[in-house]
C-alpha cells in the first residue's frame, strides 16, 4: 500500500496562500512590534506580496486544463479566473487595511493571517469537485471571516455583527452539511462527477439541492437568506466588507454552479425556476431596503445583496455563457464595489469628517475638497447602476443576455426595473457630494494615506476601463 | 487625403472627447475656454467635411466596423445618412455656440463644465451615428450622465430635484429597451441596424419592441404625457445645458422614431401611428396653452418646446414623404431656433438674474440689437414664410393633410396659438414702457453674443429661403424609409 | 455469534432503562456509561473497529466523565428529576418522541437509499479501511481540514485575548 502522489503544482497558488499566512503569524515572532516602528506593516508586505505572487502564478502557470488533485480540486478556467477575481478583491481590501487597521487594532499579524486564511478557503472553495472539501474549504473561510467580522473588538456593533454573522453561518452550513449527506445518500458518492455520473433522480436529490441552495444562499446573501448580511457588512471593519463582499461571492457562486451542473438528474426547470424566484426576490428586497438607509455602509450592504440577486441571474440562465457573464460581472463588481467600500472607509476615517460610521451625508460637498475622490465615488455608483460606458452595464448586458438567450426574459426585465430603482439611492449618494453643500463638521484636509489612494486609483480605472477593454476577451472563460 | 477610408464619423465623433481630455492639460480657465472652442470648432469643421462628397441616395454613408466584443457579437459601427445628417451637423454647430455663450458667465469649476459639455457633445453624436443597436443603447444611456451633472452642478433653484428627476425619469424609459435588444439578438443573431431591419420580425416581438422602444423615445421628445420632466429640467439647467437639451437632446427621441421605430417595427408601427397622431396633437395644444400662462420666460420656452415637437411628431405619425422629410428638417429648425430662444433668455438672465415677464418691458428702446435679434428669433419660430420654421412646418402639415385633413387643422390652430404665446412674450419683454429702473441701465448685447447668435440667423435665413439644399439629402433617405416600411401601414 | 448479540442488546437496555428510571442522577450517567460500552462492543462485532474505539473513547470516556464531572460540581442531591413540570411539556414531550418514532419506523420500512448500500460492505469500518479512505481517499480534505482547525484556533486566540486599543497619536 502506497501513499498516492500528489500533483501540487495543481494548487501552487492556494499553497502560496497558505504559506504566506504561517510566514505573517511568524513574521511577529520574528520582528517585535515594540523593536522599531518602520516594520509595523510588515505583516502586511508580506501578505500583499503574497497575494501578489498567488496571482501571478495563477496568471502564468500555462493552461488550467482542468486536470484534479485526486478528484476533490480541480484546475479548470472557472477556478482560474475565480482565483483572479478572489486575489485582486483581496488585494485591494488588504490595500485599504494597510491605513485602516491601525485606528482600531494592534494585532496585525493575527488579522493579516485570517484574512489570508479566507483568502485560501474561498480559492479552495473554487477549485473544490468533491462534497466534503468543498465544506470544509467553506467553513475555512466562513470562520476566519467570522473573526474578522467582530475584529474591531473596541466596538460594540462589531461584535453583535460577528456573533450574528456565526450564528447564522453555522446554521447554514448546517444546512448545506445535510443536502451534501443527502446527495450521498442518494448517490453514495461525494466527487460531484461521480454524482453526475450516477443520474439518480428521486427525492434525495431533489431535497439535497433544496438544502443546498439553501445553504449557499446563506453565503450568498440571497434572500430570504440574506437577514445577516446587512448588519455583519454594517459591523465589520469596512476593508473586511468590502473584501468579503466580492470574495466570498465569487466563490459561493462558483460552488453552487459546480453543484447545480452535477444535479444534473434534477430537472432544469425545478432548480432554475426556484433560483429565478430567489433571484427577483433579492434584487427587489435588496433594492427597496437600500432606498430607506441612512448609513452608507448600510446602503451598501443593501446594494450588495441586490448584487447577489444580479449575479444569480447567470446562474439561472444555466448555460456556458450565463456563467462566463457571472464571472465577468464578478470582476466589475470586485472593481466597482471595493472602491465605493474603499471611499466609505475613506470618510470613516477619525478626524476625516469626524464621522465613525459614514452617513449617507459623510460624502456630502466632497466635490468641492476632494475632486477626484467625488469623481471616482460617482463613477462607482454609476457603474453599480449599470450606466455606460461603465464595468457595471457590461456586466448587466451579459448577465441579461444570457437570461434572454434561455428563455428568461420576464428575469432580465426585473433585472433592468431594478437597475432603475438603484439608480436612486446611488444618484443621493452623487448629489450630495456634488450638488449639496459641505456637511459641518467637514472642516478637515487630511493627506490621504497612499495605499488607500492607490486603491481607489485602481478600481477607478478597473470600473472606466475594465467593461471597455474586456469585451473582446469575454467569451469561453469558464468552459 | 482619401475621404472615402478615412475615418471620418471617428474623427468626429472622438475629436470631443480628446478635446475633453486635453482640458486637463490647462490649468488657467482662459485656455480651457479657448481649448473648448478650438476643439468644438474643429468637431464642426470635420462635420462639415461630410458634405461635399456626399451622394444623395439615401443609404448610409462613411460606414466604419470595427469587431469589439466577443460572447455577444455588438460592434463598433458607424454610418450617416439624409436622416442624421443635419442632426449631426445641428449638434457640432450648437456645440462652438454654448461654448461662446457660456465663456463668462461660467465662473465655478469651469474644467469640470467644458469637460461635461464636450462629452455630452460625443455622447449624442454617437447616438446619432451608431448604426448598432448597443452601441446605440451605450451612447443613448451616456447622455444622461453630463447633462445630470451640467443641470444639477449648474443649475438654478431646483437643480437638484430637475436633474435626478431628468435621469431618472428617461433611464426608466429605456431600461426596457435593452432587453428588447437583446430578444431581437436572440432572434436575428445580429445587433445592426442594417440587418435587423431586413430581418422581418415576427408580429409580436414587434409589437412589444414598438412599445418599449417608442416609451423610451417618447420621454425624450417629449410627447405628452411623459413630458413632466422637461420643464423642470429645462427651466432649472443652465442655459447652455437649456440649448443642448432643447436642441439636440430631444432630436434624439425624434431620430429614434425614425430609425429605429418605424423600419424595425413596421406592422406595429401600422397599430401605433394613429396613437402617436393623437398624441402629437394634444402636446401641441396642450404645450401651447400652457405657455400662453407662463411667467417665466424660460418656462414659456419649456412648453413651446413640447408643442414644436408635437409638430414634429405630427410629421412622423404621417409617415408619407412630406410628412417625414418636413420631421426631420423641423427637427433641425426647432433646434436652431429655439436654441436662440434660450440663449437670448440667459443673456437677459445674466444681466438680471430674473426671467419673469412682468420683471421686464421697453427693452426695445434700452436694447435695440437685442430686440432686433429677438423678433427675429421669434418669427423664425412662430414659422414666418422666408424663415426656417415656416418651411418646416408647412411641410409637416401638407403630409398631415394628405393623411388626415383633421390632423393638419389642429394642427394649424397650434401654429396660431405659436404666434399667440410668442407675441406675448416679446410684448412683455420688449414693448411697453421702460418702467423698471432695474431695466434702464442694461447693456445692449456685445460682440462676443452677437457672434452667438450670428449663425443661428443666419441659419434661418439659409433654410428658409433655400429648403432644397437640405430637403435634398434628406428626401431620399426618407424615400428609402418608405419605400421598405410603407408597403407594410398601406401608404 | 447471535446469542452475543442478545446478551449485548439486554445490557444496553438495561442500561438505557437505567438513565431513565435511575432517581439519582450519578447512576443515570453511570448508566449511560454502560449503554455505550454495550455498543461499542456491537460495533466492533460488526467489524467497525475503529468506531467501537471511538465510542469507547470518545463517548465512554470524554463525555460521561464531562457529565459526571457537572453532576458532582452541582452536587449529588439534586431534586428528583421529572417533578413540577407542566402538563404540556410532557404532552410534546411524548409527541416529538411518538414522531420521531414513526419517522423512525418509516425509515427502517423503506429500503436504504443506493448510495448507503456501500457503507454497510465488511470491514467497511476497520481501522485500515478508515485510514485509507482518509489518507489515501480523502486526503485532500483531511489536510484541509487541519487548515480549518488552524483557523479556528487562531480566530479563538483573537476572540479570547483581552482587547488593546492601539495608543492614540
Amino acid at each position: 500500500m502506497s501513499l498516492p502522489t500528489l500533483d501540487f503544482s495543481l494548487i501552487l497558488p492556494e499553497l502560496v496562500v497558505l504559506i504566506t499566512a504561517l510566514l505573517v503569524l511568524i513574521a511577529d515572532l520574528l520582528w517585535p512590534r515594540a523593536a522599531s516602528r518602520g516594520r509595523e506593516q510588515a505583516p502586511a508586505v508580506l501578505a500583499l506580496a503574497g497575494l501578489i505572487l498567488a496571482g501571478l502564478l495563477t496568471l502564468l502557470a500555462g493552461e488550467w486544463s482542468g486536470a484534479t488533485l485526486q478528484g476533490m480540486l480541480v484546475a479548470d478556467a472557472l477556478a482560474r479566473y475565480l482565483n483572479l477575481v478572489v486575489l485582486l478583491a483581496a488585494a485591494l481590501g488588504l490595500l485599504l487595511s494597510w491605513s485602516y487597521l491601525p485606528h482600531f487594532s494592534t494585532q496585525r499579524s493575527e488579522y493579516y493571517a485570517l484574512y489570508l486564511l479566507a483568502v485560501a478557503g474561498m480559492l479552495f472553495l473554487g477549485k473544490s469537485i468533491e462534497l466534503i472539501t468543498l465544506f470544509v474549504s467553506l467553513e475555512i473561510l466562513s470562520i476566519a471571516l467570522y473573526v474578522l467580522t467582530g475584529f474591531h473588538r473596541g466596538q460594540l456593533a462589531g461584535g453583535e455583527a460577528a456573533l450574528k454573522y456565526f450564528l447564522l453561518g453555522a446554521f447554514s452550513s448546517g444546512f448545506l452539511l445535510y443536502g451534501a449527506a443527502l446527495f450521498y445518500a442518494a448517490t453514495g458518492a461525494t466527487r460531484l462527477a461521480d454524482i453526475a455520473a450516477q443520474n439518480a433522480g428521486g427525492f434525495y436529490m431533489l431535497a439535497g439541492l433544496a438544502l443546498f441552495l439553501v445553504g449557499l444562499g446563506f453565503k450568498l446573501a440571497v434572500a430570504p437568506f440574506h437577514m445577516w448580511a446587512p448588519d455583519a457588512y454594517q459591523g465589520a471593519p469596512t476593508p473586511v466588507t468590502a473584501f468579503m463582499s466580492v470574495g466570498t461571492k465569487a466563490a459561493a457562486l462558483v460552488a453552487l454552479f459546480r453543484v447545480v451542473q452535477a444535479a444534473g438528474s434534477v430537472p432544469v426547470g425545478v432548480w432554475a425556476t426556484a433560483l429565478a424566484f430567489l433571484s427577483l426576490l433579492t434584487m427587489t428586497l435588496g433594492n427597496l431596503a437600500a432606498l430607506r438607509q441612512s448609513s452608507l455602509k448600510r446602503m451598501l450592504a443593501y446594494s450588495s445583496i441586490a448584487h447577489a440577486g444580479y449575479l444569480l441571474v447567470g446562474v439561472v440562465a444555466g448555460t456556458a455563457a450565463g456563467f462566463d457573464a457571472v464571472l465577468f460581472y464578478l470582476f466589475a463588481y470586485a472593481f466597482m464595489n471595493i472602491g465605493a467600500f474603499a471611499i466609505a472607509s475613506l470618510l470613516e476615517r477619525p478626524g476625516f469628517y469626524a464621522v465613525q460610521d459614514a452617513g449617507i451625508h459623510a460624502a456630502d460637498g466632497l466635490f468641492g475638497r476632494r475632486p477626484w475622490l467625488a469623481v471616482a465615488m460617482a463613477m462607482f455608483m454609476l457603474s453599480l447602476a449599470g450606466i455606460p460606458p461603465l464595468a457595471g452595464f457590461f456586466g448587466k448586458l451579459y448577465l441579461f443576455a444570457a437570461a434572454v438567450e434561455s428563455g428568461w426574459a420576464w428575469l432580465a426585465v426585473a433585472g433592468v426595473l431594478n437597475s432603475v430603482i438603484s439608480a436612486y439611492y446611488y444618484l443621493r449618494v452623487v448629489v450630495g457630494m456634488f450638488m449639496a453643500e459641505p456637511s459641518a463638521s467637514a472642516h478637515l484636509r487630511l493627506p490621504l494615506p497612499a495605499s488607500a489612494t492607490l486603491a481607489v486609483a485602481l478600481t477607478a480605472l478597473g470600473t472606466l476601463l475594465f467593461g471597455l477593454l474586456a469585451t473582446p476577451w469575454f467569451q469561453g472563460i469558464s468552459r | 487625403m482619401d475621404l472615402t477610408t478615412f475615418p471620418l464619423l471617428s474623427l468626429i465623433l472622438w475629436l470631443p472627447v480628446l478635446g475633453a481630455l486635453a482640458l486637463f492639460l490647462f490649468a488657467d480657465a482662459r485656455s480651457i475656454r479657448v481649448t473648448a472652442l478650438v476643439v468644438t470648432l474643429l468637431d464642426f469643421a470635420a462635420s462639415l467635411l461630410l458634405l461635399p462628397r456626399w451622394t444623395p441616395d439615401g443609404s448610409m454613408h462613411y460606414q466604419e466596423v470595427l469587431a469589439w466584443a466577443a460572447g455577444l457579437d455588438f460592434r463598433y459601427h458607424l454610418g450617416v445618412d439624409g436622416i442624421s445628417l443635419w442632426l449631426v451637423l445641428l449638434t457640432t454647430l450648437l456645440g462652438p455656440i454654448v461654448v461662446l455663450f457660456s465663456w463668462r458667465n461660467v465662473t465655478e469649476n469651469v474644467r469640470s463644465f467644458f469637460f461635461l459639455l464636450l462629452i455630452q457633445q460625443a455622447g449624442m453624436l454617437g447616438v446619432f451615428l451608431s448604426l448598432d443597436l448597443i452601441l446605440f443603447f451605450i451612447f443613448w444611456e451616456f447622455t444622461l450622465i453630463p447633462m445630470y451633472f451640467l443641470i444639477g452642478q449648474w443649475g438654478s433653484g431646483r437643480r437638484v430635484y430637475a436633474a435626478t428627476k431628468f435621469f431618472l425619469y428617461t433611464m426608466a424609459g429605456s431600461a426596457l429597451m435593452l432587453v428588447v435588444i437583446l430578444l431581437l439578438y436572440f432572434q436575428t443573431g445580429s445587433f445592426n441596424w442594417l440587418t435587423l431591419k431586413e430581418a422581418g420580425l415576427d408580429r409580436t416581438l414587434q409589437f412589444w419592441g414598438f412599445l418599449t422602444f417608442a416609451l423610451a423615445f417618447a420621454i425624450k421628445v417629449p410627447m405628452f404625457p411623459f413630458h413632466t420632466w422637461l420643464p423642470d429640467a429645462h427651466v432649472e439647467a443652465p442655459t447652455a445645458g437649456s440649448v443642448i437639451l432643447a436642441g439636440v437632446l430631444l432630436k434624439m427621441g425624434v431620430y429614434g422614431f425614425l430609425r429605429f421605430c418605424l423600419p424595425l417595427f413596421p406592422q406595429a408601427t401600422a397599430i401605433f401611428l394613429p396613437w402617436i397622431a393623437g398624441l402629437a396633437i394634444v402636446g401641441i395644444l396642450y404645450g401651447s396653452l400652457t405657455a400662453l400662462v407662463q411667467k417665466d420666460v424660460k418656462s414659456l420656452v419649456a412648453y413651446s418646446s413640447i408643442a414644436h415637437l408635437g409638430f414634429v411628431m405630427l410629421g412622423v405619425a404621417s409617415m408619407n414623404e412630406q410628412g417625414l422629410s418636413g420631421a426631420v428638417l423641423q427637427s433641425v429648425n426647432h433646434g436652431l431656433s429655439t436654441g436662440a430662444l434660450f440663449l437670448m433668455v440667459g443673456m437677459i438672465y445674466d444681466r438680471r438674474h430674473t426671467r419673469l415677464l412682468a420683471e421686464f418691458g421697453g427693452l426695445w428702446r434700452q436694447m435695440p440689437v437685442y430686440s432686433a435679434l429677438f423678433m427675429v428669433v421669434v418669427m423664425a419660430s412662430v414659422g414666418l414664410p422666408g424663415l426656417n420654421g415656416f418651411v418646416g412646418e408647412f411641410t409637416i402639415l401638407l403630409g398631415a393633410f394628405r393623411v388626415n385633413p383633421l390632423w393638419a387643422a389642429l394642427g394649424t390652430l397650434g401654429v396660431i396659438l405659436a404666434a399667440w404665446y410668442l407675441l406675448a412674450a416679446v410684448r412683455g419683454l420688449l414693448h411697453g414702457p421702460l418702467d423698471n429702473p432695474a431695466n434702464q441701465h442694461l447693456a445692449d448685447l456685445d460682440r462676443r453674443e452677437v457672434l452667438v447668435l450670428a449663425p443661428l440667423v443666419l441659419l434661418f435665413f439659409l433654410i428658409g429661403l433655400f429648403p432644397a439644399l437640405f430637403f435634398d439629402k434628406i428626401t431620399p433617405a426618407v424615400e428609402l424609409l418608405l419605400r421598405d416600411v410603407g408597403p407594410v401601414i398601406g401608404r | 455469534m447471535p446469542l452475543l448479540f442478545a446478551a449485548l442488546a439486554l445490557i444496553a437496555l438495561v442500561g438505557a432503562a437505567g438513565v431513565l428510571l435511575s432517581r439519582n442522577p450519578v447512576y443515570s450517567a453511570l448508566s449511560l456509561l454502560l449503554n455505550f460500552v454495550a455498543f461499542a462492543v456491537m460495533y466492533v462485532m460488526l467489524s467497525a473497529q475503529f468506531l467501537g474505539v471511538v465510542q469507547i473513547i470518545v463517548y465512554a470516556g470524554a463525555i460521561v466523565v464531562l457529565f459526571l464531572f457537572v453532576v458532582m460540581l452541582i452536587g449529588g442531591n439534586l431534586p428528583a428529576l421529572g417533578r413540577g413540570r407542566r402538563a404540556y411539556v410532557r404532552a410534546a414531550g411524548v409527541i416529538l418522541a411518538a414522531l420521531f418514532l414513526l419517522a423512525l419506523l418509516f425509515g427502517l420500512a423503506r429500503p436504504l437509499p443506493n448510495g448507503l448500500a456501500a457503507v454497510g460492505a465488511p470491514d467497511g469500518g476497520s481501522v485500515q479501511a478508515l485510514g485509507l479512505a482518509l489518507y489515501v481517499d480523502h486526503i485532500v480534505p483531511f489536510e484541509l481540514a487541519s487548515i480549518l482547525l488552524l483557523t479556528a484556533m487562531l480566530g479563538g486566540i483573537v476572540l479570547a485575548r483581552r482587547y488593546q486599543a492601539p495608543p492614540k497619536d
